[in-house]
């Protein structure tokens, strides 16, 4: 039982910490070699890891992704999506403008002898067997790979985050002090009253029946002397 | 346009219930203190009037009005992230 209690907890935090990790942004230092749209046929395996149709437009079942293609520092490439998560989408970045974002992407497109260095913020996860990729959110220019980048947002959100599962803590234990607990001691008085009142009804009881024994006993012959 | 009017309808609601459990919580807490104030008081007068009397002074009060903040700052904070976001 302890084992399967553990695995339980266990598999929930690495739920916790995966769904942290895919919706949280992130910022990579990249250059940007093109941009291109794809045609993408969703399955039912990666369907869930896109988002849907531009903000204003409708839903097919395929439609066209923009890709933006970039290579890393160490030399290994990196390939983002560039969708809408829609002001009702998930995750809340309420980007509605990938149209103007692939053109900041074309903007800043650099040979390999000439770089021109971008931070791409991003959420999501490249898998090459489901073929998804991290959606773009901002492109911004800058001078050298080593760029430092400190992750306000992350920060921010992740106190904001524990702040409020502090206070539901403390909601909850308020809760429970000021609501639940003096209900159940209403019903453990009701049941020690319940019990006194047995309890006498049982002494009177033993009471009339031990005078109705004792009367009885009055009939009895006495011993003989 | 249709995400606005669901991100709107859907976001009240989820902040409806968020401002009802506030609200019933920073009550709940109110009304501990008073009891204690009554207690360190000295106990002045009936328990329950003490109690009560603190609490309509304390639903007229702006720390009560401050709760509608639930509303606004999550609106606020969708607006600013749309212009953040997107045109910026």
């Amino acid at each position: 039982m302890r084992y399967v209690k553990w695995t339980f907890r266990i598999l929930l935090v690495i739920l916790v910490l995966a769904f942290l990790h895919y919706n949280l942004p992130q910022h990579d230092v990249v250059r940007i070699t093109s941009t291109e749209v794809i045609r993408m046929d969703f399955t039912r395996f990666n369907r869930f890891f896109f988002a849907q149709a531009d903000q204003g437009t409708t839903e097919n079942p395929t439609r066209d992704i923009r890709l933006i293609n970039a290579v890393r520092p160490n030399g290994r490439v990196i390939v983002y999506r560039n969708e809408d998560t829609g002001v009702f989408g998930w995750p809340p970045y309420f980007k509605v403008d990938s149209s103007n974002l692939q053109a900041e992407a074309a903007d800043l497109i650099s040979t390999r002898d000439n770089p021109q260095w971008t931070v791409v913020t991003h959420y999501g996860w490249r898998n090459e067997f489901l073929t998804i990729f991290p959606n773009a959110i901002a492109i911004r220019p800058v001078d050298s790979p080593d760029v430092r980048i400190i992750p306000w947002v992350n920060i921010v959100i992740l106190t904001v985050l524990a702040l409020v599962l502090f206070m539901i803590r403390r909601m909850w234990l308020q809760f429970r002090e000021r609501t639940i607990d003096p209900a159940l001691e209403n019903v453990s008085d009701a049941w020690d009253r319940v019990d006194q009142h047995a309890d006498a009804a049982g002494q009177q009881a033993r009471g009339v029946w031990a005078r109705f024994r004792a009367w009885l006993n009055t009939w009895r012959g006495k011993p003989r002397r | 346009m249709f995400g606005f009017v669901r991100l709107a309808v859907v976001g009240f609601l989820v902040l409806s219930v968020v401002y009802f459990i506030v609200r019933v919580y920073l009550r709940s807490v109110h009304r501990e203190e008073l009891e204690k104030d009554w207690e360190q008081a000295g106990r002045p007068g009936e328990r329950h009037d003490y109690v009560e009397k603190g609490l309509r002074e304390y639903e007229g009060s702006l720390q009560r009005k401050l709760i509608l903040l639930v509303y606004v700052v999550p609106a606020i904070l969708v607006l600013a992230l749309i212009y953040v976001t997107n045109f910026m």
